[in-house]
C-alpha cells in the first residue's frame, strides 16, 4: 500500500481553506498512485478551538462531510475534525473516508486537560479502540495523546492491526540543549509499536502556530519490526511517502514471536485482580 | 539552569514572527531598539524572519539615556541592514514633568516607557508594521516592566527565554560584543543597572526562577538545592506573586451568560 502523510499548518477556524488544502493533496496523491492520504489531527479546523468548536463541528449532513466523502472516491483519506454525531456532543474525531463514504471514525478517548491543554472543556471523550479494513490492511487510529499510553496501540495489536495511524497536534515544549523534549516522546512510542507490537506506525503531526503555541511537525514512519525509517522535517510543511506490505508485518511477528507468546487472558485476569485489591 | 539549543530556538522564533506578521495582515515589523541585549536579539530575529527590509527600528532616547546606547543601536541596525529612525522623546517628557514633577524617580521611567509605546503604536499604523515586544521571561516573571509601557506589544518572541538564555542566543545570532558585554540596564538615568535595581544578579535570579517555575520546586526545596538564604528565594517568589496583574488582561465583571475574557473564548489569531 502506498501512503502519503501531509504535514501542514491548518488555518484556525478557516474550514474552506483547510478543505481546499485537503482537496489539493488528495487529487495530487491520486495522480501519483497513492492509496491513502493522512492529514493531522483537527486538520479541518485548527487546534485551539475553544468556542469555535460548536460553530465548526462537522456532522454527517455537513457539505464538508460530503466533500470529503466525494474526494475519497479517488484516494482514501484520514483526517481530523470536530465532529457532532449526536447534536450537542462534540468529539475530537479522526475520520477515514474511502470509496466515497465514511469507512471508520475514531473519537479521541484521551483528551488532555492540564497545563496548556483544555480539551475536556470542548470535547466529549470517545469510548472504544476499534480497527477497520482498508486495502487488505487492518488499521487502528490513535489521536495525539493516546499514543503515549502503550495500552492503546496494544489494544490494536490484540486486534491484529497491521498499521497504526497516529494523527497529532502536538505543540513543542521542554526546550533544552538538544532541542525540544516533546519530539522524543512520539518517536519512542513509534519505535516501541514497530518493534514490539510488530505494527507499521505512521505519525502525522501539524506545523505552524496558534498564538504562542508552535507545532513542530516531525512526522515519521516506523516500519513493522524495523523502527523509524522516514522522517519529515521539523517546523516546515512537507509530505512523506511510504510503501508498506503485509508480508513485512508477518516477518516482524515471526522474528520476535511476541504475538505468539503473549497471554492477554492472563493479563486481563491480573488487571482485574490488581484493580480489585488496589481499590479495597 | 537549562542550556538551550540556539539553532532550534532561532528556527522557531523566526517562523513565529513571520507567522504573526502574515496572520495579522501587516507589511512588516516595528520595534524599539534601546542599544541593549533584548531588543538587539529581537531585532536580529525579526530581520532574519522578514528580511531587513521588512523591519523598522525606532531609537527613542531620552536626554538622560547613555549616549553609547543610541550608538550601539545604530551600529546594530547598520550591521543588519535595517531601516532605523531616531526620535528624541525628551521634549514631550520634559513638557509633561514641567507640570507634574517626577517624584519618585520611577515615574520618569514609567512615563518614558509609555511614551515609547505610544510612538511605536503610532508608527505601527503609519507603516502597517506589527509591534514586536522585547520582554524576556525573567522580567515578565518578576514584573520588572512598565504596565502598558515596554510590556505592551503584539507578540513577545523571547518571553519564554530567561535573560541568561537570551545571552546564549545573542552569541549565536552574532550580536556585537559591545552590546553583549555591557551591564543590562533600563537606561533611565546614569549608572542605573537592572541587577542593582532588582537587588540580585540575573544568574542567581534565573536559577531561582527556573527551579520555582519550570521545575515546580517549592521555595524550601530551592533554598536547599541552591544553598541560598531563604529570604532571597522568598523575595523572588513574592515578586512573582505581586506582579501577576501585569501578566493578565484586566478582569471583566461578570453579569451576563457570556462574558468577554471568561466564557467568550477565541484565540486572537483566528484566521477568518
Amino acid at each position: 500500500m502506498k501512503i502519503r502523510a501531509v504535514q501542514f499548518s491548518p488555518r484556525l477556524g478557516d474550514v474552506p481553506a483547510n478543505l481546499a488544502t485537503h482537496r489539493h493533496h488528495v487529487e495530487e496523491a491520486s495522480r501519483a498512485g497513492v492509496e491513502l492520504v493522512v492529514f493531522p489531527e483537527l486538520a479541518i479546523s485548527g487546534y485551539h478551538l475553544m468556542d469555535l468548536a460548536e460553530e465548526l463541528a462537522l456532522t454527517p449532513m455537513s457539505p464538508e462531510f460530503a466533500e470529503l466523502a466525494s474526494l475519497s472516491k479517488a484516494t482514501a483519506l484520514i483526517t481530523g475534525a470536530p465532529f457532532e454525531a449526536t447534536p450537542g456532543r462534540i468529539t475530537n474525531s479522526a475520520l477515514c473516508f474511502a470509496d466515497g463514504e465514511l469507512r471508520h471514525r475514531h473519537d479521541k478517548v484521551q483528551l488532555p486537560n492540564f497545563g496548556m491543554f483544555q480539551e475536556t472543556m470542548i470535547f466529549a471523550p470517545g469510548t472504544s479502540f476499534r480497527t477497520f479494513l482498508l486495502g487488505g490492511f487492518r488499521i487502528g487510529i490513535l489521536v495525539c495523546r493516546e499514543i503515549l499510553f502503550p495500552i492503546f496501540p496494544y489494544l490494536y495489536s490484540l486486534q491484529r492491526a497491521d498499521l497504526v495511524v497516529a494523527i497529532s497536534n502536538s505543540p513543542h515544549r521542554g526546550l533544552g540543549p538538544e532541542g525540544f523534549a516533546s519530539t522524543g516522546l512520539w518517536e519512542t512510542m513509534g519505535t516501541t509499536c514497530s518493534l514490539f507490537f510488530c505494527q507499521h506506525f505512521l505519525f502525522v503531526n501539524r506545523t505552524g502556530f496558534e498564538e504562542g503555541l508552535g507545532f513542530p511537525g516531525g512526522s515519521f514512519f516506523a516500519r513493522a519490526g524495523q523502527g523509524i525509517e522516514t522522517r519529515a522535517p521539523q517546523l516546515d510543511e512537507a509530505t512523506i511517502d511510504v510503501e508498506l506490505s503485509l508480508d513485512e508485518v508477518r516477518r516482524a511477528r515471526l522474528a520476535g514471536n511476541y504475538l505468539r507468546d503473549e497471554n492477554p487472558e492472563l493479563a486481563l485476569r491480573e488487571i482485574q485482580r490488581i484493580l480489585h485489591e488496589r481499590d479495597r | 539552569m537549562n542550556e538551550i539549543d540556539s539553532a532550534t530556538v532561532t528556527a522557531v522564533l523566526t517562523r513565529f514572527i513571520a507567522d504573526a506578521v502574515a496572520k495579522t495582515g501587516h507589511r512588516g515589523a516595528i520595534l524599539g531598539v534601546s542599544g541593549g541585549l533584548d531588543s538587539a536579539v529581537v531585532l536580529a530575529l525579526a530581520a532574519r524572519a522578514l528580511g531587513p527590509a521588512g523591519v523598522t527600528a525606532l531609537l527613542l532616547p531620552y536626554r538622560m539615556s547613555a549616549p553609547e546606547s543610541a550608538r550601539h543601536g545604530r551600529n546594530l541596525c547598520q550591521q543588519l541592514g535595517v531601516e532605523c529612525h531616531e526620535i528624541d522623546i525628551s521634549p514631550q517628557i520634559d513638557a509633561y514633568f514641567a507640570r507634574f514633577p517626577a517624584e519618585p524617580r520611577m515615574l520618569l521611567g514609567n512615563k518614558c516607557a509609555r511614551e515609547r509605546m505610544s510612538i511605536l503604536y503610532d508608527h505601527s499604523v503609519r507603516r502597517q508594521a506589527l509591534v514586536i515586544g522585547t520582554s524576556n521571561k525573567s522580567e515578565l516573571l518578576v514584573g520588572y516592566s512598565t504596565l502598558f509601557g515596554d510590556s505592551a506589544a503584539a507578540i513577545q518572541p523571547i518571553g519564554d527565554l530567561y535573560k541568561t538564555q537570551v545571552f546564549s542566543l545573542a552569541l549565536h545570532l552574532g550580536i556585537p560584543a559591545e552590546i553583549i558585554a555591557k551591564q543590562p540596564s533600563a537606561d533611565l538615568w546614569p549608572g542605573q543597572t537592572d541587577e542593582g535595581e532588582l537587588g540580585i544578579t540575573y544568574r542567581e535570579l534565573d536559577e531561582i526562577l527556573f527551579q520555582l517555575v519550570d521545575r515546580r520546586l517549592s521555595p524550601a526545596q530551592v533554598v536547599a538545592l541552591l544553598d541560598l538564604p531563604a529570604e532571597r528565594v522568598a523575595r523572588v517568589r513574592q515578586r512573582i506573586v505581586r506582579s501577576q496583574y501585569k501578566r493578565t488582561m484586566p478582569p471583566v465583571a461578570k453579569l451576563s451568560n457570556r462574558t468577554v475574557g471568561l466564557d467568550f473564548r477565541y484565540l486572537r489569531d483566528l484566521a477568518r
